[in-house]
């Protein structure tokens, strides 16, 4: 079998160069539009930042448009994202709290920056008692600008546009695993029992259960391997003592170790409960990856790069993806016949597949500029704020 | 119609019966536990562990490999049936429905048997009820979900999940009880 690496294939020139220029020009716009705010800083920092941004996401999203590959270039910006993320925030942290710990004065006082991890925790509590279980703040306050409000508006305007693409495009967590995902050129474990891809459902049906029942985010306080690279509460006793430890045992199997050897994003796979959450969107949301039964030759490479396990061999049967497919898109950049091909519903299948693509990266490119440019922008401003020869 | 609403309204009493019995008798068993935190913590570890047991139970599947739950009697439940209408049927389905050992009953049971009065542990189940009864409405048509492997499995990792935090809870009661006296 194939390794990831070498089974996707780019097409050389599937575009002129002019015709990929025009192209790309509305998101050349988009992150000008989006950066001009930096641009007007006196900071040189954010400058530099917003300028390496702008040129980096534009210039992937042109190479998108003249290779007709996908997967490639988001996995640049994906796992630069994933990498730089933890710079910028840990950096901001430790520079106002001298630590990546937050005490618990600052939780009570609502000062915790809102995760979109927590979401499906809040529903529950919220809808029955009107209150809401996290830490943080609804609207913006001086010390903390990241409320819920901005968030769950930004998180749920997106998530119906997108749907899961969510998880492949704007999550700050993923790029992480994908980044070790793509170190190895073959995996090393190549039977993964496909029940396991059940465990993010069960994963987010316990913490709701659990959320609900103790009105405490259950997940953001005991389970997520990003603690190791965000912030946790302070170790004050032997629980947050335990609490860490499986933080640091999660993310070092879940998103190191895990991800080396199979060559999947293990933690989206089989484990994420928010990733299950967001699988709902892919219900309502217009976009999707379908296979033309016609030209499918059944030679089971798009299930081998897959990186979510998000197709099975019945679901290629019936031409479709599994809920969880996070439309990344390696399944079609790898497809050799063709078959598997972008798609809009309402359309049949195979109905001028590129274009369902255009209109799919043109609202998600546009989205990763905004959310993920930003972050980006931010934490190449805190790398150049600390460059020894500044 | 007019039937159906009696035989539906016969068999929802019934369970309404059967969750306050549960309430008060679990209640009672609590209550009957020494008031101070000291001996009560021996207590609800232990009843911690018991629920980490019962839902590993649960996990495993042996009730409903022990004995066909899912085809049950027909005079039992034929409380549909509009040439028949069995009052006693609905109403014996409902109260045997009522005290049914499902995990998010033991869950409720427990936290029942540590309210400080009968009448709160009442009030409890009767919103307890009333959630079932109600607000699961639009989930009945979902018991197809029952014969899908998948969800079944899902059903099953959950449960595993819920024990492995009660064994956890359960013996972090124990052990605070065995360091600090």
């Amino acid at each position: 079998m194939a390794s990831r690496s070498s089974a996707i294939s780019h097409p050389p020139a599937f575009r002129s160069v002019a015709r990929s220029v025009l192209l790309t020009l509305p998101m050349a716009l988009w992150s000008l539009l989006m950066f001009t705010p930096s641009f007007l800083q006196s900071r040189r920092e954010q400058v530099i930042g917003a300028g390496i941004v702008i040129v980096f996401m534009t210039t992937l999203f042109f190479f998108m448009m003249r290779t007709g590959s996908t997967y490639r270039w988001r996995r640049y910006f994906f796992v630069a994202l994933g990498f730089l993320f933890p710079v910028g925030f840990i950096a901001a942290l430790v520079v106002e709290r001298g630590t990546m710990s937050i005490p618990i004065e600052r939780m009570v006082s609502g000062d915790t920056p809102f995760c979109f991890m927590v979401i499906p925790m809040i529903i529950v509590p919220a809808a029955l008692t009107r209150t809401l279980i996290f830490p943080g703040s609804i609207l913006p306050t001086a010390s903390n600008p990241h409320s819920m409000a901005v968030m769950i508006g930004l998180w749920l305007a997106l998530s119906l546009v997108v749907g899961k693409a969510w998880c492949s495009y704007v999550c700050f967590f993923g790029g992480i695993e994908e980044g070790f995902a793509a170190v190895a050129r073959r995996p090393k474990l190549r039977r993964l029992d496909p029940r396991l891809r059940l465990f993010p459902w069960a994963m987010l049906l316990f913490i709701v259960a659990l959320s609900a029942a103790l009105f405490e985010p259950v997940y953001c306080t005991w389970f997520c391997p990003f603690k190791t690279v965000t912030e946790y509460a302070a170790v004050r006793s032997v629980e947050t003592a335990i609490q860490m430890g499986i933080f640091i045992t999660l993310f070092a199997a879940l998103v190191i170790v895990l991800p080396l050897l199979t060559k999947k994003r293990t933690q989206c796979a089989f484990f994420c409960p928010f990733g299950a959450f967001q699988s709902l969107f892919n219900k309502i949301n217009l976009f999707e990856i379908r296979f033309d039964r016609e030209k499918c030759v059944d030679c089971t490479l798009c299930r081998s790069v897959c990186p979510t396990v998000a197709l099975s061999a019945e679901s290629i049967r019936e031409g479709k993806t599994l809920l969880n497919c996070m439309k990344c898109g390696a399944c079609v950049d790898s497809c050799k016949k063709s078959a598997a091909v972008w798609h809009l519903k309402g359309t049949r299948i195979a109905f001028r597949p590129e274009r369902a693509r255009l209109l799919f990266l043109y609202g998600t490119w546009a989205m990763a500029t905004m959310f993920g440019g930003s972050i980006l922008a931010n934490s190449i401003a805190t790398v150049v704020h600390f460059l020894p020869w500044k | 119609m007019c039937i159906h609403l009696r035989q539906l309204a016969v068999f929802l009493f019934g369970r309404l019966v059967g969750y306050l019995l549960f309430a008060a008798i679990v209640w009672s068993i609590g209550a009957s536990i020494p008031r101070s935190w000291v001996a009560r913590s021996w207590i609800f570890g232990g009843i911690q562990l018991l629920l980490a047991a019962a839902l590993l139970v649960y996990a495993a599947g042996w009730p409903h490999r022990r004995r066909a739950i899912s085809d049950p009697s027909a005079r039992l439940v034929q409380i549909g049936n509009p040439l028949r209408p069995r009052t006693s049927g609905a109403l014996s389905l409902g109260f045997l429905t009522g005290i049914n050992l499902c995990p998010p009953f033991l869950v409720a049971g427990v936290r029942a048997a540590q309210l400080g009065s009968l009448s709160v542990a009442l009030l409890f189940f009767v919103f307890f009820f009333a959630g079932t009864a109600i607000w699961f409405v639009p989930f009945l048509s979902l018991g197809f979900v029952r014969r899908s492997p998948a969800f079944v499995t899902v059903a099953r990792v959950t449960a595993v999940l819920l024990a492995c935090w009660y064994g956890f809870t359960g013996v972090s009661i124990l052990l605070e009880k065995v360091v600090y006296g």
